[in-house]
């Protein structure tokens, strides 16, 4: 299956991308080699907590010191995109609005995480 | 005065070729390349860019950034986004974000031209005048309440002012990258000028404090204490200012001033140039916004944003702490520093950037606020 995240990884600035799922798991994350350990970071994130705290929110931005986190609402949980100060902003947005549509088809409660592992990568 | 276009692209190698193939339209607009949005900039500054089109992705500031920069400091200057990464999604979220035409590479020179020409077109739809008292014309203008753009020729120093009306209200001025009172005040103090009308305003709200006629009279007086540089020894002889006007392509419900002006052209005036004030951000926004920031007060973003458009509300909300504590403790685990700011975009509530500080505020901004100005002026 094409690598559905090829475009947004290819961004100058972006370290990654990962799905969470509703319940708090990550389902996928696709980090380049240089920000692997940014993929163990994000799992170390309280998102049993922050998931109810974005119930109305269909897009947010995390704007930090030093980088960005952009969230954003997709059937199975939420699409998160980590990226640096370098990182294009409006173009790291229209492709998470790209991806949206295929992140959406996935079903929730599915074992999407093996699944998106299997077929996307 | 010719329409110059700046067409920006890393593609060295494309932009060579269209300039070549654009040489067939010299008539109609010359062509000023640049290789990368910062080199964008540097020329948007120098003044007399008519037209931007520009490439999506490009290093460093891409085109949707050029754009962004575009619309906040030069909102009178139309932008054609070109690609060759189109997507579904790209068309509408380029439109969303503010360009005025969207091209899919590979296209053909005809096809650009096109495009370029009916955008400048459109910069004098509503006709020209020439030979203008200003002063007499802005009054119609307030006076008909006039929703319009106008572009004003210098033809002394032969450089153009833009003046935005909503209703009859002056609602902001630009000249070369300034915006503001100050800009307004050089451009008022003009003799001798040529108009073009586009309709509507880029403004929907007032961004210049103060009513027309207070503005025109100091500007006036800027005038007056400008013309202490007049050698009256090149005064002499001098014919008196003229207040006919030659409305080149008059058009209905528009001010007519002197509709049986004749085609006479004055003969150019030898006014001393308004002395240069120092350059300074097109708006105070960002800096009073980085200010409110730090002393992370409510009253500080009101202050700061309260000529901000698009924002509806600033208030205090405590009720956000949690989030602001989930999100910091996400900032440390990633080794990010502190939280400037969150966005959030809210399903039933709309847009908000939500400020952590003593105080936490909360930035309440309509449906159509680009988020980044907003964002940006509270960093």
């Amino acid at each position: 299956m094409k690598d559905i995240f090829k475009d947004i990884l290819s961004i100058e600035g972006v370290h990654g991308v990962a799905v969470i799922g509703s319940d708090g798991g990550m389902l996928l994350s696709r980090f380049s080699e240089r920000y692997k350990d940014e993929e163990y970071r994000l799992g170390r994130v309280d998102w049993n907590t922050l998931i109810p705290e974005l119930a109305d929110v269909s897009e947010a931005e995390f704007v930090f010191e030093r980088g960005r986190i952009y969230v954003r609402k997709v059937q199975p949980g939420l699409f998160v995109t980590v990226f640096d100060d370098i990182a294009p902003v409006s173009m790291v947005r229209l492709n998470c609005e790209i991806l949206q549509s295929s992140l959406d088809k996935f079903k929730a409660g599915s074992r999407i995480g093996q699944l998106l592992k299997k077929r996307i990568f | 005065m010719k329409s110059k276009v700046l067409i920006v692209d890393d593609d060295a190698a494309w932009v060579k070729a269209m300039l070549k193939e654009l040489e067939e339209y010299s008539g109609s607009f010359s062509v000023t390349p640049a290789y990368d949005g910062k080199q964008a900039l540097e020329i948007l500054a120098s003044g007399q860019i008519s037209l931007v089109v520009s490439d999506l992705r490009m290093p460093n500031i891409d085109g949707f950034e050029l754009l962004n920069r575009v619309l906040r400091q030069y909102p009178d200057i139309p932008v054609i986004i070109i690609t060759a990464y189109d997507r579904p999604k790209t068309r509408e979220v380029v439109f969303n974000s503010g360009a005025d035409e969207y091209l899919t590479k590979p296209f053909t020179p005809e096809d650009l031209a096109e495009k370029i020409n009916r955008l400048l077109q459109k910069k004098s739809e509503g006709g020209s005048l020439h030979n203008v008292s200003l002063e007499t014309f802005l009054q119609l203008i307030e006076m008909e309440q006039q929703t319009c753009t106008l572009r004003v020729l210098n033809k002394n120093a032969s450089n153009i002012g833009v003046l935005f009306f909503r209703d009859g209200e002056l609602m902001n001025a630009r000249l070369d990258n300034r915006l503001g009172k100050e800009a307004a005040y050089e451009i008022l103090s003009w003799s001798g000028v040529s108009v073009s009308i586009q309709n509507g305003c880029p403004f929907t709200e007032k961004q210049l404090d103060g009513e027309l006629q207070a503005i025109l009279l100091d500007a006036m007086r800027t005038k007056d204490e400008s013309s202490q540089y007049f050698n009256p020894e090149e005064d002499e002889g001098k014919e008196p200012e003229t207040d006919e006007i030659l409305l080149e392509t008059p058009v209905d419900n528009r001010p007519k001033a002197n509709p049986g002006g004749k085609t006479k052209t004055a003969e150019p005036e030898k006014t001393a140039e308004t002395p240069r004030k120092a350059k300074r951000p097109a708006s105070g926004t960002l800096d009073a916004g980085k200010q409110a920031h730090d002393a992370g007060n409510v009253e500080g973003f009101k202050s700061a944003l309260h000529n901000e458009k698009g924002v509806e509300d600033i208030y205090e909300d405590p009720a956000w702490n949690s989030l602001i504590q989930q999100v910091s403790s996400m900032g440390r685990i990633f080794d990010a520093g502190s939280l400037s700011a969150i966005y959030l975009n809210r399903v039933k509530k709309g847009q908000a950037v939500i400020v952590p500080g003593e105080q936490v505020s909360v930035i309440l901004m309509n449906p159509d606020t680009p988020r980044d100005r907003i964002i940006d002026a509270v960093m």
